[in-house]
């Protein structure tokens, strides 16, 4: 999982730039969030796990080319019932994105999450293609943002199987200018469905505080 | 008597001789003839003769003052006929063509002197006499009509238009034995305005001492007016050089617009993404955080709150604009005041009520 999501954000960072703009903007981003992790099996039974989730961020723009990665871990554990196990977490995307519009951007790319057991690890890994908007509040300061994402190809091990997959994320995004800071609070929610009933939901609330290396 | 038939005779052939269509020479020509005739004691060949000079029409009639002369004589003449009765009537005949006609006491006997005052003084009227073709400023200058009485009496005149209208009253009051009275009139309404192009006539309307009116002259008007170029006014501050006066409405939308939508968004997609499951109410505090900052946005941008400064210089604009224009009617009001209408005076027409 770890050399695939290195893999993809080797392979955005080198795609070469489609604007005749040569300005590269970058910025990092550290994400903390509470995340609420829901399965559903196909005996019709919801595990309901919740627990924080720290992510690494980082944007590059190269004119209307954008490169998103982001890579985070985590522990979820039970919030109800007894006898489910602990689920260490890593999750992890590598997206590339073109801007159609300062305020609409598209984007493709793998995204991935793993649990990992006592049992062994189990695997999501979808590619997608998603939609984002951005507008303004307070022009400059403070924007709110969304992105909608639906899965084109999806796997999970574990038993292994294809799956789909779709989800949203929406919040705001807040700019400290002249300051390089960032910060963003941002709600997402995203499931994985299996043939059979079978379900992964995760929703997750999150806060983050960026900082703007290059613009 | 040989001599009177031989006149008699003189004027039948001249009668039958005359040509027909012969000018007012021959009227005047048969005129002396009567007053020869007068002086000669031949009263009623002198009579038929002054019957006949004012009986010539159009281009072959007298002239008025020598009408008035064949009247005078044809009054003595019938007095010393003693046809009073048709002396008196040739006298009013006389007062009514010139009310300012006085017999020459050194010509005629005073009895004839004394009936023709007497017929005067008892048949009010009036005659009027104008510039036939002038021009004024109106409001400025003022075109007037002389009045002329035979006896002292009450009128009143005004100008109405050919319908009737009365347009301005000139004039309401006493005008004096043998006196005369100027009628003025500015060119202006009652109201003050100009009067448009058209025809309009002066009525002068004598009144007896009952107030009953027992004549009326009537002088035809015509107005006319030359068209006056005037200047156009400005046109108004061009929509492009005015700044909104309030704060719109567009930027505070369009910031409330993302916040409101992504708001939305939040509290909705889990439905459609995550079907099936509930979603936890911590999207309610994203979501109502970008409602509420988007919201925010709104009213920052106060919209509908009045801009002093462009307020200011709309102003600026328009007063500036709005002085032009007072400036170009006050200057077309003064080419409009320098105009001169046309007045031409027709022939004064006397018409006499029949009694009741």
């Amino acid at each position: 999982m770890r050399c695939a999501l290195a893999l993809a954000s080797v392979a955005t960072l080198c795609a070469p730039p489609l604007g005749a703009q040569t300005r590269w903007d970058v910025s990092f981003g550290a994400i903390g969030g509470r995340e609420i992790v829901r399965s559903r099996t196909r005996s019709d039974t919801t595990e309901r796990l919740s627990g924080l989730v720290f992510t690494g961020e980082a944007v590059v723009t190269r004119g209307r080319v954008v490169g998103r990665l982001r890579y985070g871990q985590g522990r979820v554990t039970a919030d109800t019932g007894t006898g489910i196990m602990p689920r260490d977490l890593v999750e992890g995307e590598a997206l590339v994105g073109y801007k159609a519009r300062p305020w609409l951007t598209l984007w493709f790319g793998p995204h991935a999450r793993t649990y990992r057991t006592a049992l062994g690890d189990q695997r999501w890994l979808f590619w997608s293609g998603r939609v984002s908007a951005r507008g303004g509040l307070f022009p400059g300061r403070l924007e709110s943002f969304g992105e909608l994402w639906q899965g084109f190809s999806g796997s999970v091990s574990r038993p292994a199987a294809a799956v789909a997959g779709r989800g949203v994320e929406a919040g705001l995004e807040l700019r400290l200018a002249p300051r390089p800071l960032w910060g963003r609070l941002a709600y997402r929610i995203e499931q994985g469905r299996v043939g059979g009933g079978r379900r992964e939901t995760v929703e997750a609330i999150t806060l983050t505080v960026g900082y703007v290396l290059l613009r | 008597m040989k001599r009177t038939v031989a006149l008699l005779a003189a004027v039948s052939l001249a009668a039958l001789a005359g040509p027909r269509g012969a000018d007012a020479q021959a009227a005047a020509d048969v005129l002396a003839q009567g007053v020869r005739a007068y002086q000669d004691l031949e009263f009623d060949g002198a009579a038929g003769l002054l019957r006949r000079s004012l009986a010539f029409q159009g281009t072959e009639a007298l002239a008025p003052a020598a009408a008035a002369r064949a009247l005078i004589y044809l009054s003595a003449t019938e007095l010393f006929r003693n046809h009073r009765d048709s002396a008196t009537a040739v006298a009013r005949r006389l007062v009514l063509l010139d009310p300012r006609f006085r017999p020459d006491q050194l010509v005629f006997p005073p009895q004839v002197v004394a009936l023709y005052e007497g017929v005067r003084r008892a048949t009010p009227a009036v005659t009027a006499r104008a510039p036939a073709d002038t021009s004024i400023r109106p409001g400025a200058d003022a075109y007037a009509v002389r009045l002329y009485a035979s006896a002292f009496h009450e009128i009143s005149a005004s100008l109405g238009t050919e319908a009737g209208r009365v347009v301005r009253a000139l004039y309401a009051g006493p005008i004096g034995d043998g006196d005369s009275l100027d009628l003025t009139w500015n060119g202006l309404d009652s109201a003050g305005a100009r009067v448009p192009e058209g025809r309009y006539a002066v009525t002068v309307t004598s009144l007896d001492r009952q107030r009953r009116v027992v004549r009326i002259l009537r002088l035809p008007l015509e107005v006319a007016e030359p068209s006056v170029d005037t200047l156009p006014h400005p046109a108004p501050p061009a929509a492009s050089l005015l700044r909104p006066e309030r704060q719109p409405f567009g930027p505070a939308v369009r910031a409330l617009a993302p916040g409101a939508l992504a708001g939305v968004a939040i509290v909705l997609l889990p439905k459609v993404v995550a079907s099936g499951e509930d979603a936890s109410g911590a999207r309610l505090l994203v979501g109502g955080t970008v409602t509420i900052a988007g919201i925010a946005a709104f009213l920052s941008r106060h919209p509908g709150r009045p801009i002093p400064g462009n307020v200011a210089h709309n102003t600026i604009l328009r007063d500036a604009w709005r002085r032009e224009v007072e400036d170009v009617a006050r200057r077309n009001a003064q080419r409009v005041r320098e105009v001169r209408i046309a007045i031409r005076a027709g022939t004064p027409m006397l018409i006499t009520p029949e009694a009741p």
